[in-house]
C-alpha cells in the first residue's frame, strides 16, 4: 500500500524513516513537480518534535512509538492540506508524519508550504499543524523500556497519558494542573473534542 | 473490526473478524460482551469508522445503519499525532 497521496498541488506521507527536511521543501518548491505551479515568494517549513513530558509519574519515558491507521490517516491528512491550501491561497503543501520508534527530541512532522504572501504561509503552516494534531488518525505511546507497559496519550486534553488494561481498578480522575479533571463531555461533542478555528 | 492505540490495548488485538450483519447500534453492546467493560474504559470517548467514514453509532434502539459482510469498521480512540 502506497504511504502517500499527491493531488493539487498537496503532497501527504506517512513514512517509517527519519523525515527529510529538505525533500519536503523541494516538495513544494520545485518545478520539476510539474502541477505545483511556480508561483512563490515565500516557504516556512514547520516542524514538531515528539514531544512529551519526559517521564510519567516519575519514570523516565524511553522513546515514543507512533502507529496509524494509514489509509484514514492520509486522508485525513490531505484534506487538511487542500482545506488550509485554499483558506490561504497556497502554491503547494506537503505534510510528512513519522510512524514506529522516534527517539526523544526528533520529529515526527513536518510541514512545508509555499505561498506568494510569507504571513499566508507562516499562518498556514501553523493552521496546518494544529489541525494535523487534532485529527489525523496516528496515536504516540510512551515506551519506558524493559517489561513495563506502554502509555497511550492524547492531544485532546494535554493531560498525561493513561494506561488502559482491563481489570484495572482506575476511579480516581486525572490530575491536571488545578486538581482532578471532572469535566464531562459536552452534549454533541463525539471523542475528540471541539474543533476550534482561531479568528485572524 | 481495526483496534488502534487504548482499544487495541484493552482488546490484546489489533484486528479480528466479528460475526456480520451487525445493526451499528449494536456494535458497543457486542464488543462489551467480549470485553468486560471495555464501553465504559474506552470506546465512549471514542469514534467510528465503517469503511473509512466516520459514522455515528446510534444507541437504543435496532435500526439505522447495518455493518454487513466484509466491512471494515475501526475504533478511533482520541488522536495523538506529532
Amino acid at each position: 500500500m502506497a504511504k502517500e497521496i499527491e493531488e493539487e498541488s498537496c503532497y501527504v506521507a506517512l513514512t517509517e524513516n527519519n523525515l527529510d527536511a529538505q525533500s519536503t521543501m523541494d516538495r513544494v518548491r520545485s518545478p520539476k513537480a510539474g502541477n505545483f505551479l511556480n508561483v512563490y515568494d515565500a516557504y516556512v517549513l514547520m516542524s514538531s518534535l515528539g514531544t512529551t513530558r519526559d517521564n510519567f509519574d516519575g519514570k523516565p519515558v524511553k522513546e515514543l512509538q507512533y502507529t496509524a491507521y494509514e489509509p484514514r490517516a492520509l486522508q485525513s491528512m490531505l484534506a487538511i492540506c487542500k482545506y488550509v491550501k485554499d483558506k490561504h491561497s497556497l502554491t503547494a503543501i506537503s505534510m510528512v508524519h513519522r510512524l514506529g520508534v522516534v527517539p526523544i527530541g526528533e520529529e515526527s512532522i513536518l510541514i512545508a508550504v509555499s505561498s506568494p504572501h510569507r504571513q499566508a504561509a507562516w499562518k498556514a503552516g501553523e493552521e496546518a499543524l494544529e489541525e494535523c494534531k487534532e485529527k489525523v488518525e496516528v496515536w504516540k505511546r510512551e515506551e519506558f523500556g524493559g517489561d513495563e507497559e506502554g502509555v497511550w496519550r492524547a492531544n485532546r486534553d494535554g493531560a498525561a497519558g493513561v494506561r488502559i488494561q482491563r481489570d484495572e481498578i482506575e476511579e480516581e480522575p486525572a490530575r491536571g494542573p488545578q486538581g482532578p479533571i471532572l469535566r464531562r463531555p459536552r452534549v454533541g461533542e463525539r471523542g475528540h473534542g471541539p474543533v476550534v478555528h482561531p479568528k485572524e | 473490526m481495526l483496534y488502534f492505540a487504548s482499544a487495541s490495548s484493552y482488546t490484546s488485538k489489533s484486528s479480528e473478524n466479528l460475526p456480520a450483519p451487525l445493526p451499528l447500534s449494536k456494535l458497543f453492546e457486542t464488543l462489551e460482551e467480549r470485553y468486560d467493560g471495555i464501553k465504559a474504559k474506552v470506546l465512549e470517548s471514542c469514534l467510528v469508522t465503517v469503511n473509512l467514514e466516520y459514522v455515528d453509532v446510534p444507541e437504543g434502539a435496532a435500526s439505522g445503519t447495518v455493518i454487513n459482510e466484509g466491512d471494515e469498521v475501526a475504533i478511533i480512540p482520541p488522536v495523538s499525532s506529532g
